[in-house]
């Protein structure tokens, strides 16, 4: 458990970090960055927003240090401030509402993915050189390649505007009342499904990728030959001796590409116009609302924190040397 | 006897790959040539479908799609390779330095790197970017180097450490050669092929970013870049106006870039990565299996 808890204590550290860009980048700004902000943000606001603005980035009297101190204290109170687009909304309200989605979209699209991609890859591995392996190999390259809001813009064109198949727009009927009615259930399922499937396009290739090169860096393997030797079926040392094994340098990769999966998850939400963060986002770069700009960087950070943290967990459980560790 | 045809494979997509950025290459420095339109001039109607005087269509205030491709090209390309080119110089310097130092310089350099990791990019940068404001070329290209290099730094740092323990290190450092030294002529060569995979990637990287960057309204609009074209067929909603091309446009030839660039890059991995250099004992082994089994 050492590990884990030296891995919360670094995730800890990096979230300070990234609050403390948070606070400088304003303070950067040449004149007054609240005001800068205010009047970039151009809308009519009321007086007292220009207060809560300050109050947002720690302009509160006193040294630097003393601000910097306001700051993390606020921040870790759970409170990022105010947004300047939905005045009075606390920006906290504004990213949660939108985070549910982002979560609910990111996850399935990572989940379903992982397991595609690293069966894909288990068995492009397992018959190298097949025209099999060639195919997943190539289409990898294709998917992994084109960038994510090429694919969402191509796949909305197609099967959104063109084919008229699918929404282009929300996360459910917007004539609908949110309930755990299975007409709304279905009509989330029915919203989400083409941007979920484009997230799995642009995914599923890297996993593949990974997982077909550390298989085949085992496949050499001594324990290997030894399986095939002791004359275990085909299936058994595919799975039980080569895959389970090479699963450990992939969900190492994983935690890296979390970071890849919610840049991703931002844009296709932009292109679909999904409720997610991503939109949220797009309409506060649009509107200059920097409390939501920056109050985005700390819960993406922390999601990715808690994503992280939840591939050690699974890390562990994996490799039996980190129990005993 | 499997190895063959995978070998012309590996072959064949260097080659395409370099053929593919060729192209675009090409075509983005002859702009001027292929073109009598300028790229920010109304030349048309607006929104016409192609024909022969517009080949590609023409956007919302009328300036032509092709022409603005071609030029976008420019741009697109002097992003990808001078941020690729900082992020591989700034990620590979921090990595030897790090896996050859060792000690206190390597724990701060890898903490660091392991912190930038964790701070997810796209959302760091749409911060940094969004308080410079309308973002040019350059400002992206720069701060992408400042925020991209933890991934390269951690390999390299990786390689190092296995380069540092080879018999021509311990020699250079008897000799009393100066650290700088060994970093720079005894390390470094032995770690390019990393640092080229690095650099692909990063150019790879630098271009979807750009893009993506512009795509969400942070790129300056009068610049003219794939990014940009994508930002301003966006606003004019030309997907649901029904004006294809001038979104597809811009959208396909950053896929073609895209294929391109990676292509070359797992072409550079298949013939440089110490692991697949054991491909043909694999071949060989697996042939063995495949005469005895018929299967595999």
């Amino acid at each position: 458990m050492a590990f884990l808890l030296r891995r919360l204590c670094f995730y800890l550290a990096a979230f300070v970090a990234a609050a403390t860009i948070n606070f400088f980048l304003p303070r950067l700004m040449p004149g007054d960055p609240v005001q800068i902000m205010f009047s970039s943000a151009g809308a009519e606001l009321p007086p007292e927003s220009l207060q809560a603005l300050k109050l947002t980035f720690g302009f509160v009297d006193g040294p630097l240090w003393q601000q910097y101190l306001t700051y993390l204290g606020s921040i870790f109170s759970g409170d990022l401030g105010r947004s300047i687009k939905y005045f009075p909304l606390p920006v906290s309200t504004v990213l949660g509402n939108a985070l549910v989605w982002t979560v609910g979209l990111m996850g399935t699209a990572t989940i379903i993915s992982f397991t595609l991609g690293t069966f894909l890859g288990i068995l492009a591995a397992w018959r190298r050189g097949s025209l099999f392996d060639v195919i997943v190999s190539v289409g990898a390259i294709f998917a992994t390649s084109v960038p994510a809001v090429v694919t969402s813009l191509i796949v909305v064109f197609f099967f959104g505007f063109t084919l008229n198949w699918f929404p282009t727009g929300y996360a459910a009927d917007p004539a609908l009342d949110p309930a755990f009615t299975l007409q709304y259930i279905g009509s989330v399922l029915y919203h989400g499904l083409l941007p979920m499937l484009t997230l799995c396009t642009v995914l599923t290739g890297g996993f593949a990728v990974t997982m077909r090169n550390n298989m085949i860096n085992l496949l050499g393997e001594d324990y290997i030959v030894m399986a095939r030797a002791k004359g275990l079926s085909d299936g058994h040392v595919m799975l039980w001796y080569a895959a389970r094994n090479a699963l450990l340098p992939t969900v190492s990769s994983l935690a890296i590409a979390i970071g890849t999966i919610l840049g991703g998850s931002l844009v296709t939400e932009v292109v679909f116009n999904y409720p997610g963060l991503g939109n949220i986002l797009y309409q506060a770069i649009l509107a200059r609302d920097y409390p939501v700009i920056q109050g985005q960087l700390l819960i993406m950070t922390a999601t990715m924190l808690v994503a992280n943290f939840i591939v050690d967990v699974s890390y562990v459980l994996l490799d039996p040397r980190l129990k005993r560790a | 006897m499997k190895s063959q045809p995978f070998g012309l494979i590996r072959n064949r997509k260097a080659l395409v790959g370099v053929a593919i950025i060729a192209f675009i290459l090409v075509v983005a420095l002859a702009a001027p040539l292929l073109t009598p339109y300028d790229p920010g001039a109304r030349v048309g109607r607006p929104h016409q479908a192609p024909s022969l005087a517009h080949w590609l269509g023409t956007t919302r205030i009328g300036q032509d799609v092709f022409t603005r491709l071609i030029y976008g090209a420019r741009t697109s390309l002097a992003v990808g390779f001078g941020a690729g080119l900082l992020i591989t110089i700034v990620g590979t310097a921090l990595g030897i330095l790090a896996g050859y130092r060792g000690g206190k310089v390597d724990e701060v350099i890898s903490f660091f790197t392991n912190m930038v990791l964790v701070v997810p990019n796209l959302p760091l940068l749409l911060v940094l970017a969004a308080f410079i404001g309308q973002a040019s070329p350059w400002v992206i290209a720069l701060i992408l180097g400042g925020t991209s290099w933890a991934w390269g730094a951690r390999v390299t740092r990786a390689e190092t450490l296995s380069v540092k323990q080879k018999d021509y290190v311990k020699s250079a450092e008897m000799m009393g050669e100066p650290r700088w030294r060994i970093m720079t002529f005894e390390i470094f060569p032995n770690l390019i092929s990393i640092v080229g995979i690095n650099f692909i990637g990063s150019v790879i990287f630098a271009i979807i970013t750009q893009a993506t960057l512009e795509f969400l309204g942070l790129g300056d609009p009068k610049v003219v870049s794939w990014g940009t074209m994508l930002y301003a067929a966006q606003k004019a909603s030309a997907l649901s106006v029904g004006a294809w091309w001038d979104i597809l446009t811009p959208c396909f030839a950053l896929a073609f870039l895209g294929i391109g660039l990676s292509l070359l890059n797992f072409a550079v991995d298949e013939i440089a990565n110490p692991r697949l250099r054991t491909g043909n004992r694999l071949g060989r082994w697996s042939a063995l299996i495949r005469s005895g089994e018929g299967r595999l």
